[in-house]
């Protein structure tokens, strides 16, 4: 399974807010464990998608700057309702506080406008090189992917492809 | 991916505590993309392998008659990173029981160091008003997890088996 | 033990609801509605019932804080809202909780919204000098 639980960037207000989805598919091979007879979007992933959207919301404020954006501390994650396969989970993300080393967001999903689970998180910003200079190579790596990864899950756009005439 | 989090339990006493251990691997396909080139077990599956240890103790606590579903994270604190080759021990304790939900404190540790402090609450849904839909028979305590309590060797495992 | 004041009381009522529901101090007035002014979802109120259970040393019956009893009798409830007989009930089995504006709609999918800050104050009150 690939780690990455957002499949599309919505809405951007740099700094401030994202709007971005994840969608659940029965083709999710952790599904066939979570649940045999009721398969559901685990509860800590509905949970990593809010941290993955939010930490999309500083990167890009912070201009990919840090290398890794970690979960440092949830509070108050509250879950509602269950995510079921076909459907999409919009998450929201609004943004309390974005430092250098740390970021704060109150995050919220949906699924058909019904608020199915929201968190209060803190992220850590970190670059490895700051802790050991020969890993900078791994850091750049890091902020080369993420915002090609950015880049791909906002307006569905490839990396790399040339805006299309009249754009 | 398999959505178990936690190998074996080293510890477990009914209705009290548990203690389950889980090993980190490079053959975790998740540790490939967390993060490239320096992989690291992200904190929301280690919320999970703590949700499983006290989970299924909460559940057993009640014989496996409810199904214990994680409905809050009251508050989840990390403070270091976890790589591969590393084992991880989840210690839950169980705060509160009552007939509707039940409350959990638990601490992570690698090579004794305090990785994380996660605190629960699990909903037993059939005692709650919630307007869910769900199967009735209790899906949630499947045979992965059955499994790691009939496999336990510890203190005590002759009250816990099945 | 002394009992506690009723403004020592909504001073740690205010700190559960702070840090059950990540709202801010001054959200949390005396007829802040938990439901609809602080947000709080049902999961919510079985971690504050817990919650409660620690701060002042006493037992919350589900029951008693919500008579679900009441809310299920077919005797009282038709369409999913109480009738006259089953607001009765309600109010006798309820004197912690001002019920005058579910009394217009007597919605039994809606009664989380009658807690206020104010009538988790007057039930904790109760429940303390009960236990004497």
């Amino acid at each position: 399974m690939k780690f990455v639980l957002v499949d599309r960037i919505g809405e951007l207000e740099s700094g401030r807010r994202i709007v971005a989805y994840k969608a659940l598919s029965l083709a999710e091979e952790y599904l066939a464990d979570h649940f045999p007879a009721f398969p559901v979007l685990p509860g800590v992933l509905m949970l990593e998608a809010l941290v993955q959207a939010s930490a999309f919301l500083a990167r890009e404020a912070l201009s990919f700057a840090p290398a890794l954006v970690l979960l440092k501390e949830a509070r108050n994650v509250t879950y509602k309702s269950f995510v079921v396969p076909g459907q999409v989970l919009r998450i929201e993300s609004i943004c309390r506080r974005c430092d250098t080393a740390e970021s704060e967001f109150c995050a919220s999903g949906q699924v058909d406008g019904r608020e199915i689970v929201r968190a209060t998180l803190t992220l850590r910003h970190l670059n490895l090189a700051d802790v050991d200079p020969a890993l900078a190579d791994i850091d750049q790596k890091n902020r080369n992917h993420w915002r090609t990864l950015f880049d791909r899950l906002h307006a569905g756009r490839l990396a790399g492809t040339a805006a299309a005439p009249g754009a | 991916m398999r959505w178990i989090w936690i190998d074996r339990f080293e510890e477990f006493v009914p209705g009290r505590r548990a203690t389950a251990i889980k090993s980190v691997s490079l053959a975790e396909e998740y540790l490939h993309d967390h993060v490239p080139g320096f992989p690291i077990m992200p904190a929301s599956l280690l919320i999970e392998g703590m949700a499983q240890t006290a989970g299924i103790l909460v559940g057993q606590a009640r014989q496996f008659s409810e199904k214990v579903i994680l409905a809050k994270i009251r508050r989840a604190k990390f403070y270091q990173l976890v790589g591969p080759g590393r084992q991880v021990r989840f210690k839950a304790i169980i705060d509160q029981l009552s007939d509707a939900a039940a409350s959990t404190t638990g601490q992570i540790y690698c090579d004794g160091e305090l990785v994380g402090e996660v605190d629960l609450v699990f909903s037993h849904i059939d005692q709650n008003l919630s307007g869910l839909d769900f199967p009735q028979e209790n899906f949630v305590f499947t045979e992965q997890f059955m499994s790691l309590l009939k496999l336990y060797q510890g203190a005590g495992a002759e009250r816990v088996r099945l | 033990m002394a009992t506690p004041t009723r403004e020592e009381i909504l001073e740690k009522v205010q700190q559960t609801l702070v840090d059950a529901l990540s709202v801010e101090a001054d959200e949390v007035t005396e007829n802040a509605t938990l439901t609809g002014d602080l947000g709080a979802e049902s999961i919510d109120f079985l971690d504050i019932v817990f919650r409660l259970e620690k701060a002042f040393n006493i037992k919350i019956p589900q029951e008693e804080l919500i008579p679900r009893d009441i809310l299920s009798n077919a005797e009282y409830v038709q369409n999913r809202k109480l009738n006259a007989a089953g607001l009765e009930a309600l109010k006798k089995a309820m004197p912690h909780a001002d019920l005058s504006a579910f009394e217009h709609d007597p919605d039994i999918d809606k009664i989380s919204d009658v807690f206020t800050v104010g009538t988790i104050v007057n039930f904790v009150q109760s429940k303390l000098a009960a236990q004497g």
